[in-house]
């Protein structure tokens, strides 16, 4: 018997329920995967995927990073995670300083203080993960220090939430999607213009105040576009992610019980299991980049001009890399190759500080809350994505 | 062989100290100090951990 035919479809619904199997295949048998009908590359090996990360000179975040935009003729909004260097590097520097383990520091007792709120009015009998608990604190902390009013930090979640969803099939925004844009960006626009006007001690205050060298080398301010796509990434990219670490987290702890038995036994894991988490379900699946030339992986040469899938969920699990990468395993010797589940490289994840503590705290206080748990298996619902995946139901029952 | 940082990379993950604190120190204001940037057969190894590890790439070894 001949196997099906090798597709990776990132917008099917098979795609959606186990992204895994299929870049197994694409492992073994396409590590230089093509498609000719939406004519992008793929790569799903850890070898591969690490040194198109490095080489961003060939593999350029210009274009944007999913299919659609990397294929759109309108170039991206301004924000740092569509850009190369040297503007990146400006851009970046422009707050990364907030960002390092040391400066996170300050976020602790905030993080603390929303945890223990959130839990401390769940329901043990009927408490959903996702939107009791990982859905609402993680966007409270990022938009606080963007400096988004109370009032309106949920709304920001729920935007991108609308913006992100794909049905199956569909790759560009939908109607909905397209509103949720628009609303957020009108949201910054006014917000920006109130900083501006009365800057406070927060991010986009400084960035109002902050200078980059334009192309001639002479200093410039930021303009109200570039300021709202930075706070529409940070907004995005700092909630959503740990949302769904969380969820899938909880998913794979019932999945193997004597993993979350170690850290009943030892919390000193907890660093060790968040690095884990992040290898073996993280929620960024892949980042799409453009040939800006022909590009050399290990795996081959791809032609310039291509939009190509950085697959970093399928090389966090290429046995190539990690013995027994299918396995979680808490205890895993982290040191055998590079976790992609942050990235590597330029674009490596701004806020990873933040979301190692983030995740980090929220595992100490669910050990607490939910020392013997069960999921409802029936009640799980997936979130149908691009980039990334996890799910939006993880409704649980807290055993006594 | 010598270490050089891009200090323009660095973003204070510390990653390196946590592999070779005799060679990478980050004081309390994030700054990376290279405290000895003489690549020998005794460190090189380490510090080509490190330089692998660094998730900003900002390490690598230069010839003299």
């Amino acid at each position: 018997m001949t196997q099906a035919e090798l597709v990776f479809d990132p917008f099917s619904e098979e795609y959606f329920n186990n992204p895994f199997d299929i870049y197994r295949r694409m492992r073994e048998e396409a590590p230089l995967y093509y498609d000719p009908k939406e004519d992008f590359y793929a790569l799903s090996r850890h070898e591969d995927v690490e040194a198109a990360l490095k080489d961003f000179e060939s593999f350029s975040s210009s274009r944007g990073c999913d299919l659609a935009m990397v294929k759109g003729s309108e170039p991206p909004q301004k924000s740092i995670i569509f850009m190369d260097p040297p503007e990146h590097r400006h851009m970046r520097s422009l707050l990364n300083k907030a960002f390092t383990p040391r400066a996170i520091q300050a976020q602790r007792a905030t993080v603390i203080e929303l945890i223990e709120k959130y839990l401390s009015e769940a329901d043990p009998d009927n408490f959903d993960v996702v939107q009791d608990f990982s859905g609402p604190f993680p966007v409270e902390v990022i938009t606080r220090m963007a400096g988004v009013p109370e009032e309106y930090r949920q709304q920001v979640r729920h935007w991108i939430d609308t913006s992100l969803s794909r049905e199956p099939g569909q790759v560009g925004y939908s109607e909905a999607g397209m509103q949720a844009n628009v609303d957020t960006a009108m949201f910054y626009y006014n917000l920006v213009q109130q900083r501006r006007a009365e800057p406070q001690d927060d991010m986009i205050s400084r960035l109002i105040a902050a200078e980059i060298p334009d192309d001639e080398g002479n200093l410039r301010r930021l303009d109200d576009i570039e300021i709202c796509g930075f706070a529409t990434l940070l907004g995005g990219a700092g909630a959503e992610t740990v949302t769904k670490l969380m969820g899938t987290t909880m998913v794979n702890f019932a999945r193997f019980p004597d993993q979350w038995q170690k850290l009943l036994d030892d919390r000193a894991k907890i660093p060790a299991a968040v690095e884990e988490l992040l290898r073996y379900e993280g929620p960024v699946q892949y980042n799409v980049r453009f040939t800006l030339r022909e590009a050399h992986v290990p795996s081959g040469t791809i032609p310039a001009g291509k939009p190509v899938f950085l697959l970093k969920a399928s090389a966090n699990r290429d046995a190539d890399a990690f013995t027994d990468a299918d396995t979680f395993d808490i205890d895993r010797d982290r040191a055998e190759a590079q976790n992609l589940g942050l990235g590597y490289g330029i674009h490596s994840c701004l806020g990873a500080a933040l979301a190692r503590m983030e995740t980090a705290i929220a595992l100490e206080h669910l050990l607490d809350f939910m020392p013997r748990y069960e999921v409802k298996w029936e009640g799980l619902r997936r979130v149908h994505m691009q980039n990334v995946a996890g799910y939006s139901h993880v409704p649980v029952k807290v055993l006594r | 062989m010598k270490v050089s940082v891009d200090f323009g990379l660095c973003e204070a993950n510390g990653i390196c100290m946590g592999i070779i604190p005799e060679v990478f120190e980050l004081d309390d204001q994030d700054y990376l100090h290279v405290l000895n940037d003489e690549v020998t057969p005794e460190n090189e190894a380490q510090i080509r951990d490190a330089v692998r590890q660094c998730p900003r790439q900002a390490i690598s070894i230069v010839d003299d």
